[in-house]
């Protein structure tokens, strides 16, 4: 896999791990019927997504770790805010969240900026 | 005046903002010296090596202790101001990360790199204040 893969599909993971971080925290509030900071931990460890979470997080640190190896600093790094546009296309995607003209503009004009540095 | 601790600090929002810009963009340039450290020493062998080798080197493994710092300022920062004001001011991150790998690792960024850098800084600052206007 080239160094330049392992950070797209480490930016990638990272955003896919916010989106299963949200689900899992959001299942814990809905099924959450009080209780102390003991069945709140014990709530977290049962969620099936908070484990997805974490496993997505692992694996990015490692490809990010791998890829950087072999690329300058100043063209991984930006490539983290690819992260921006695809939280957002995942919210809109899963969540049925709105997501306005003008934040598909900004989204856009990241995705832009992303664009050029990826080919630089 | 009564005596406070060091944490009070914590409660205005730009202390631990500006700590958490500070110890991500230092955690940053911690761990990519130490793996270009690590290339340089030719580690080879199969991926999961690699990596758990260069986690055990001591600057990656210090640059990755001083990133986890930059997030909890980041929480304690968002935690008392809206993240849509804070998500443009972290921008900045980006910026000096860029400015610090060309001081420090002689990196030269193209002008096409730097536009890059400029347009997600835009893409950021009307991505949180557009949202804002409209939301409410």
């Amino acid at each position: 896999m080239s160094p330049k893969l392992m950070i797209w599909i480490s930016v990638t993971l990272s955003a896919v791990a916010q989106i299963f971080l949200k689900q899992g925290l959001s299942r814990l509030q809905q099924n959450r019927n009080g209780g102390g900071i003991g069945s709140l931990i014990l709530g977290v460890v049962r969620q099936a997504y908070v484990w997805l979470w974490g496993i997505c997080f692992v694996l990015a640190t490692a490809l990010w770790l791998l890829g950087l190896q072999k690329l300058e600093l100043s063209y991984a790094y930006p490539l983290v805010a690819f992260g921006y546009v695809l939280v957002n296309i995942l919210s809109a995607l899963f969540f049925h969240e709105s997501v306005n003209r003008n934040r598909w503009i900004a989204v856009a004009v990241i995705g832009l900026g992303v664009m050029l540095i990826a080919g630089s | 005046m009564e005596r406070r601790s060091p944490l009070a600090m914590l409660r205005h929002w730009w202390v631990p903002f500006s700590a958490s810009s500070v110890f991500v963009v230092s955690g940053h340039l911690l761990i990519k010296s130490g793996l270009s450290a690590a290339a340089l020493g030719g580690v080879s062998g199969p991926a999961w090596v690699r990596v758990f080798n260069s986690v055990l080197q001591p600057q990656v493994a210090g640059g990755l202790i001083v990133y986890l710092l930059g997030s909890l300022c980041w929480m304690a920062a968002v935690a008392q101001q809206e993240i849509s004001f804070l998500y443009p001011l972290s921008s900045i991150n980006y910026v000096l990360v860029v400015f610090a790998s060309s001081a420090f690792f002689h990196e030269s960024p193209s002008v096409r790199r730097l536009s890059g850098v400029a347009l997600i800084v835009l893409g950021m600052v009307l991505m949180n204040r557009k949202s804002r206007g409209s939301q409410q």
